[in-house]
């Protein structure tokens, strides 16, 4: 079944029709060939049997039945037709039997049927033939047996046989072909998607040549897949992160409980395990709290209710939110926004993602360091920029600190949910801002904020 | 951290929820609460522990039983759930805005993004909480509700000996005075206009740095921590009380 699918293929179908339209073309010029050196060739036998005439007419009657006659006899091919008539209709000399009814004398040269005695049979022939009546009164025929156009329209039906068939079949064969192939790498693409529909992720469509569309288009998809790839399992580590972040508070929270209620002797005892429990639940309620959040700010499609924000107040209200908590750090914070520079974008959103900076910038500097925030311009850029003199991030951790849940394990003593800075990628991202992360010690982070092209 | 935090057990005579029971008694008369609650157990956990602090609540399961109920008994308050069966908890209270009621309702969701939050406000809500709550934050959210400070054209504050001079800016307890920086003095002032009301830190940092998240960090206690540094000196009876896991108090010494 699947031998034949190629026939009803739209390819196949398209082949089939461009062979038929290929055929008709061909016919129809052939035909037009045909058709002008048949009558090129009528033309010229004309011209040359008028020619002829003129010749033999001019002669005396002696000297014409003589001319006749030696006409008939020099040709061997026996497509020379001769005869001259008396007036009374009587042929006196030539190779045909009585003159065609059809035929007019003194008329152009024209088709008419004769019927040959030089030859057995009387044989019938359609020839080319002028007649011309004489000074005497005899009528002198001569004509010309034009086989020569059958000979050629022979001739252009075996070119043609010898051209068209072979290209028509060539047409549906290549047509037949490329259904084939085409419906090879559709079946190949088929089962291949139907294997990471299955789960099968690390799949990958089929690709040859870089230039050829298909396989440009397969290029793409691959991109998408890999994309797509990194993206679930991702997830899925982010799942496992989640359930094991939640877990741990939520263990703590079941182990009070079990133990309080065997061990607890008085209400304070109670009271105490209840709170314990009621923090570990709070740090899980905290995690999913901050998971909707970020989910709520990447599908957020909030860009309508952006408003300009003037960074400068925003960033000195941050800085004197936090300054009690870095002081309490013996850590230096300092502001500095020289100029009243503002962007387009959602101000909570903008707080939020600058009081994660700072907030994590003062979680990772150790005592006696230094915070700095700092607005600035660079190029047809707004920069606000977080530097700490913290560890800073390593190369490889850069990509990873943005992921959900990653703590570095320098730091996974410090308590923080972890999800601090993927929730200022999402908010970055938001905005069509960029989001960099400066490796090496002293850390520091940018949002670069382009300018507005509009 | 060398935080400047007190738990409530260091303060002697002040349980944990003797507070906001005494709180509750302050009022003249029985705040009625209606409830509106489409879960059952959930609205029972909550009208067991508002009858116990006090209020006296009235239940409805569904939207269009609940707006009759705020139309006939004419509440103090109302707790409306956003998803209802009959009629959308936003409809019932837009409805009753129409209507011109401006009974202070506290809106419950599940529904926790901010956009749902600035539409349950707009709607004509006066406070939004995400469930799932802690019910010490609801029954906070209602005693604020329920006592929201008259716009006093007063420029001086004052709890007990505490003192605030909202034109010169300056505090005082007693004969010493305080030099509050321009952020403790918000927060002090937002709490001398609500004394002897559980702030919760979520309400605070909504209120006084109006931030729409919960930082990592603790921000409010810190912030806490530096102003009763200043407000309750070192022999001084302490006036700013730490409701464990619930938030702060301004009380005036007795």
């Amino acid at each position: 079944m699947r031998h034949l699918q190629f026939a009803r293929s739209n390819t196949f179908r398209w082949a089939f029709m461009v062979a038929g339209v290929f055929a008709a073309f061909i016919l129809v010029l052939f035909g037009f060939i045909y058709w002008q050196i048949d009558g090129y060739l009528i033309a010229r036998s004309d011209r040359v049997i008028t020619a002829q005439l003129d010749g033999i007419a001019g002669l005396s009657p002696e000297r014409r039945l003589e001319a006749t006659e030696e006409r008939l006899r020099q040709d061997p091919r026996g497509v020379q037709v001769a005869a001259i008539f008396a007036a009374d209709g009587r042929r006196m000399i030539g190779n045909v039997e009585q003159l065609p009814a059809e035929l007019r004398i003194d008329g152009p040269a024209q088709g008419a049927d004769i019927v040959r005695i030089d030859r057995g049979d009387k044989e019938r022939q359609t020839i080319r033939a002028i007649a011309q009546r004489m000074t005497n009164g005899d009528v002198l025929l001569l004509g010309r047996k034009v086989d020569e156009a059958s000979e050629i329209s022979h001739v252009v039906g075996q070119a043609l046989a010898l051209g068209l068939l072979p290209g028509f079949l060539l047409c549906l064969l290549a047509g037949a072909w490329l259904s084939v192939r085409a419906q090879r790498r559709v079946e190949e693409v088929n089962q291949r998607v139907r294997r990471i529909i299955a789960g099968d992720l690390s799949e990958r469509l089929p690709h040859r040549a870089v230039d050829e569309p298909f396989s440009k288009l397969a290029v793409i998809v691959n991109g998408m897949l890999d994309e797509m790839e990194t993206m679930i399992h991702a997830l899925a580590g982010v799942g496992n992160d989640i359930a094991h972040d939640l877990r741990t508070p939520l263990t703590r929270a079941r182990l009070a409980l079990e133990r309080g209620r065997t061990n607890a002797h008085s209400l304070e005892q109670l009271q105490a395990v209840v709170d314990k429990a009621i923090a570990g639940i709070d740090q899980s309620l905290t995690i999913i709290t901050a998971l909707l959040r970020l989910a709520e700010i990447e599908n957020s499609r909030r860009s309508a209710a952006f408003d300009d924000v003037a960074l400068q107040d925003m960033l000195r209200e941050v800085g004197d939110i936090y300054e009690p908590i870095a002081e309490n750090k013996n850590i230096a914070l300092h502001v500095e926004a020289p100029h009243p520079l503002s962007v387009r974008g959602d101000r909570d959103l903008l707080i939020e993602a600058v009081a994660n900076l700072v907030d994590n910038a003062i979680k990772f500097t150790p005592e006696g360091g230094t915070v700095d925030i700092r607005l600035s311009r660079s190029g047809d850029e707004t920069v606000v920029s977080v530097n700490d003199s913290g560890p800073g991030i390593s190369e490889q951790e850069r990509e990873a600190v943005l992921r959900r849940f990653y703590r570095s394990d320098k730091i996974r003593n410090t308590p923080g949910v972890g999800l601090g800075l993927s929730l200022v990628a999402a908010i970055v991202k938001l905005h069509g801002f960029r989001l960099t992360i400066q490796p090496g010690p002293a850390c520091r982070v940018e949002i670069a904020c382009p300018d507005r092209r509009d | 951290m060398a935080l400047n935090m007190v738990s409530v057990r260091d303060v002697p005579g002040i349980p944990n929820q003797g507070i906001v029971r005494n709180l509750a008694a302050v009022e003249k008369h029985m705040a009625r609460v209606l409830l509106i609650e489409d879960d059952g157990e959930t609205a029972e956990e909550i009208r067991a522990e508002l009858t116990d602090r006090g209020f006296d609540v009235d239940w409805s399961a569904n939207g269009i039983e609940g707006l009759d109920k705020a139309r006939s008994t004419e509440p103090d308050a109302m707790i409306v759930d956003r998803l209802l069966p009959g009629m959308d908890g936003l409809t019932v209270i837009e409805t009753l805005r129409k209507e011109q009621v401006r009974t202070p309702v506290l809106v419950l969701s599940a529904l926790g993004a901010v956009d749902d939050r600035v539409r349950g406000l707009r709607m004509g809500g006066d406070d939004y909480l995400t469930k799932p709550f802690a019910i010490v934050e609801l029954v906070a959210r209602m005693e604020a509700l329920l006592r929201r400070p008259a716009e006093s054209r007063e420029t001086t504050l004052k709890v007990g000996a505490l003192e605030l001079d909202l034109i010169e800016r300056t505090g005082r307890r007693g004969d010493r005075g305080i030099e509050l920086l321009p952020r403790e003095f918000r927060l002090l002032e937002y709490m001398m206009r609500r004394p002897d009301q559980l702030l919760t830190r979520a309400m605070l940092l909504e209120e006084v740095w109006h931030y729409k998240f919960v930082p990592a960090t603790n921000l409010v206690d810190v912030h806490m921590g530096r102003l009763r540094h200043k407000v309750d000196g070192p022999d001084e009876a302490p006036m700013i009380h730490n409701v464990r896991g619930a938030g702060f108090i301004l009380r005036a010494v007795p």
